[in-house]
């Protein structure tokens, strides 16, 4: 394990240099923000103590909030991204500061402010000469809490397409590369306890009173002042470039691999530069507010999904329905599907290869005289699901034999012992690709075809009508069995998506 | 003599609780006034009135002719050293930043002149110059009460307020930092108020004693007046043991029978 931990991180160095230095940033300014906005808050309530309670009581309440639910309150007005997750990250850096500025303040000794006052200092002389610096113990104690706090709380971002070391986690969880998680959790950490490391130093410093470290310090503030300028600097300088498509992805294997497609094909036969945004958590309900309001350009998504989540038909989604939902989204959103890619990412049911030879089994149907002597196997959801085991057997009249409840990451490893004859699968499985089964057919359309496609915001394509050509080479490219085994590659055999995406492009020539 | 601070008609009271009623006094510029009486008797409310910490009621406070009501209370305390009970240094800053707090609330650009002003005010009270770079915690509690003299000090104020500034200290101390603030009143020919809870102190320090008790002015004159003819019988209770202490060259002593030396001698004799 330590040895799959070292040598995915040696093999991806710069992906995970490039994901520090955006958690850094994220967490910075996430810090910088609260640190003077709590500061100043924190401030104001211990001059005015009567709106310390309600203020700590809001910012309390804030704090409670979860803050996967904070993420998803905060998409409608701030959109995906690092906006969404610096504004939720600075929220929750506010209690600690704003109390630990109040409580230090407050706990100066009275007696010491009216000496203050009674020599004649001003109000704001009071604060900044006595109050603030008798008070920094206790404030530099907050800061130090609430910095490791947010470089730990940082590594949710990437939920909702912020950047940051997250994305490694998130990615390693979809994908079951779990060195990869390991990798992002670990720097997550080992940033955290570095910048612990350096307020701990910069507190010590601060303590010290003689004359001569006081020089040193200061000198020593000035050059970190300078070479913040310079990063800061740097970063805005670098921030100028050519025209950008955004593409967003859903946390699901498959989609990392359709993504990189997308930016490999995209960028090799088009001007463009692409921004590519995996595994945006929530998936669709989060991604395609942010492709109304024009954040993401494109993404890869399934048919039945947008007839149910998008246009919210009710109805189960066939694809007779197609022209409908081309039009509900023309209408409604003024996008585009295009380049269907040809799979079909639905539920499915898989029966033993001996079985479905012993029994002749190709349809669900075929599977109805069969099945009092099988045993079916699922999810434990599946057998609560309105659209689950009994809705299921009530429309193709099946009777199994036995049930067996069990895990989803198991389910594989029952049929192939023979545990289990039948099971429910994802007809893009990558377990599926290295298994003895037979997928059959769901010939009354049980359940919703989710044939996969891109959605695209048309005055996009208006814009850049060379994408189309790009489409063109998607058009009806992967089957579900290729999508199976692109599956296997990346969550069995631990390849990385892009590689995989490569391989693939070069193996149908579509690769200069 | 010219009025530094008078008290007119002086009314103060805590939601319906009144501390002090028709208090009027005038203390002449260069007095060294010592305020005394139990505690609760309002002798801290009157000092602090003096720089606006405290508000009165009713009534109007003048300093050297000027109501404080109609000015800039910043800057009138400026103008008034302010010493308290422990004396309260900024624990953050060094001996030299303690003295120089007014002045630099004063005049932030002439560093020089603060600089000169800290050395002449540390010799003044006794402190030695390589003290100026040490924290309030290094410090002993009489150094600590010299810096805060210092301090009260170090913008020549005209007016110096001291709500009992040796209360803190130990005997000996006590005995030289009395001297000390003696000397030094004689040498400036500033007006000062000084809380006291000890008699013997407020005879020793003060040109005028203040008697007050639950609120009202008991007695004002000078020490000796008050030991011959103490007004009530507030201040004859407060000044009785005072009474009979005599302060005789040490070769006469014996002669007094109440000495303490008497009965040493006695004992000498029947030898």
């Amino acid at each position: 394990m330590i040895k799959d931990i070292w040598s995915v991180f040696i093999d991806r160095k710069e992906f995970f240099a490039d994901l520090l230095f955006e958690h850094l940033e994220i967490s910075l300014i996430s810090i910088l923000i609260a640190i003077l906005f709590g500061g100043l808050v924190g401030i104001f309530i211990s001059e005015f103590q009567k709106t310390a309670k309600p203020t700590l009581g809001v910012i309390n309440f804030l704090y409670t909030i979860p803050s996967i639910s904070m993420l998803g309150f905060l998409i409608p007005f701030s959109g995906v991204g690092n906006a969404t997750a610096i504004i939720a990250l600075t929220v929750y850096a506010l209690l600690p500061m704003v109390r630990n500025t109040n409580t230090g303040i407050a706990n100066v000794d009275p007696a010491i402010l009216e000496a203050a006052k009674g020599m004649g200092s001003t109000k704001i002389q009071i604060l900044f000469k006595i109050k603030l610096p008798l008070a920094m113990p206790v404030i530099m104690s907050g800061i130090r809490n609430m910095v490791t706090m947010t470089i730990a709380l940082a590594g949710i971002a990437s939920f909702i397409g912020a950047g940051g070391l997250g994305v490694a986690i998130y990615r390693g969880i979809t994908t079951n590369n779990a060195a990869m998680t390991m990798v992002g959790s670990l720097l997550i950490a080992l940033l955290a306890l570095v910048m612990d490391f350096v307020l701990g130093f910069i507190e010590k410093r601060m303590n010290k009173r003689s004359v001569k470290a006081k020089k040193a310090n200061r000198i020593m503030a000035a050059i970190s002042v300078v070479l913040c300028l310079g990063i800061a600097g740097g970063i805005f300088i670098n921030t100028q470039q050519k025209d950008t498509l955004h593409i967003a992805t859903k946390p699901m294997t498959e989609q990392y691999v359709l993504g990189e497609m997308l930016d490999i094909l995209i960028e090799q036969d088009t001007d463009l530069n692409v921004e590519l945004t995996q595994g945006v958590g929530g998936g669709t309900s989060n991604i395609q507010p942010a492709m109304e309001s024009g954040e993401f350009d494109l993404y890869p998504e399934y048919t039945g999904t947008g007839w149910n989540m998008v246009l919210k038909h009710d109805g189960l989604y066939t694809e007779d329905l197609f022209r409908e939902l081309e039009s509900g989204y023309r209408d409604s959103y003024n996008m585009q599907w295009i380049g269907m890619y040809g799979f079909n990412n639905t539920y499915g049911l898989a029966v033993r290869r001996e079985i479905a030879e012993q029994y002749n089994l190709k349809t669900y149907s075929d599977l109805k005289s069969a099945a009092s002597s099988l045993t079916f196997g699922a999810e434990y959801d599946f057998f609560e699901r309105d659209d689950g085991y009994d809705a299921l057997c009530d429309t193709y009249g099946f009777k199994f034999g036995k049930t067996i409840d069990m895990d989803i990451g198991l389910k594989y490893q029952a049929i192939n012992q023979g545990k289990i004859d039948v099971m429910v699968i994802f007809t893009t499985d990558g377990q599926l690709s290295a298994s003895d089964v037979v997928v059959l057919e769901d010939d009354k359309q049980f359940y919703p075809s989710y044939i996969c496609g891109n959605v695209i915001r048309a005055e996009v394509l208006e814009k850049y009508p060379e994408l189309k050509t790009v489409f063109e080479k998607l058009d009806g490219l992967i089957t579900n069995s290729d999508m199976a085994e692109i599956n296997y590659s990346v969550e069995t055999e631990n390849k990385e998506p892009r590689d995989v995406a490569e391989d693939f492009l070069r193996s149908h020539s579509l690769l200069q | 003599m010219k009025t530094a601070i008078e008290f007119k008609d002086i009314k103060k009271s805590y939601d319906d609780k009144v501390v002090m009623e028709k208090f009027n006094l005038s203390v002449s510029k260069g007095e060294f006034v010592t305020i005394i009486g139990s505690s609760g008797c309002g002798k801290t409310t009157a000092l602090k009135m003096v720089n606006g910490l405290i508000q009165p009621t009713s009534g109007d406070i003048f300093v050297n002719g000027e109501n404080f009501r109609n000015k800039n209370q910043t800057q009138l305390r400026r103008n008034i050293g302010y010493a308290i009970q422990g004396s309260v240094l900024f624990p953050h800053m060094t001996v030299e930043q303690n003295i120089s707090y007014v002045p630099n609330l004063l005049n932030k650009r002439d560093k020089e002149k603060t600089k000169n002003a800290v050395l002449k005010w540390m010799k003044i009270v006794g402190l030695s110059e390589d003290l100026k770079h040490r924290y309030p915690s290094e410090l002993s509690g009489g150094q600590q009460q010299r810096v805060g003299i210092a301090r009260a000090l170090a913008a020549s104020p005209d007016i110096l307020l001291m709500d009992e500034p040796f209360g803190a200290v130990d005997e000996i101390t006590r005995g030289q930092l009395q001297i000390e603030l003696k000397r030094i009143h004689k040498q400036t020919g500033i007006t000062i108020l000084f809380v006291t809870h000890d008699i013997s102190e407020a005879l020793k320090l003060g040109t005028k004693v203040l008697v007050m008790d639950k609120g009202k002015i008991e007695q004002y004159a000078t020490p000796s007046e008050l030991l011959q003819n103490p007004a009530t019988e507030f201040v004859k209770e407060l000044v009785k043991k005072e009474r009979r202490t005599c302060y005789l060259p040490e070769e006469q002593l014996f002669t007094c029978k109440f000495s303490g030396t008497v009965g040493e001698r006695n004992s000498h004799d029947t030898k």
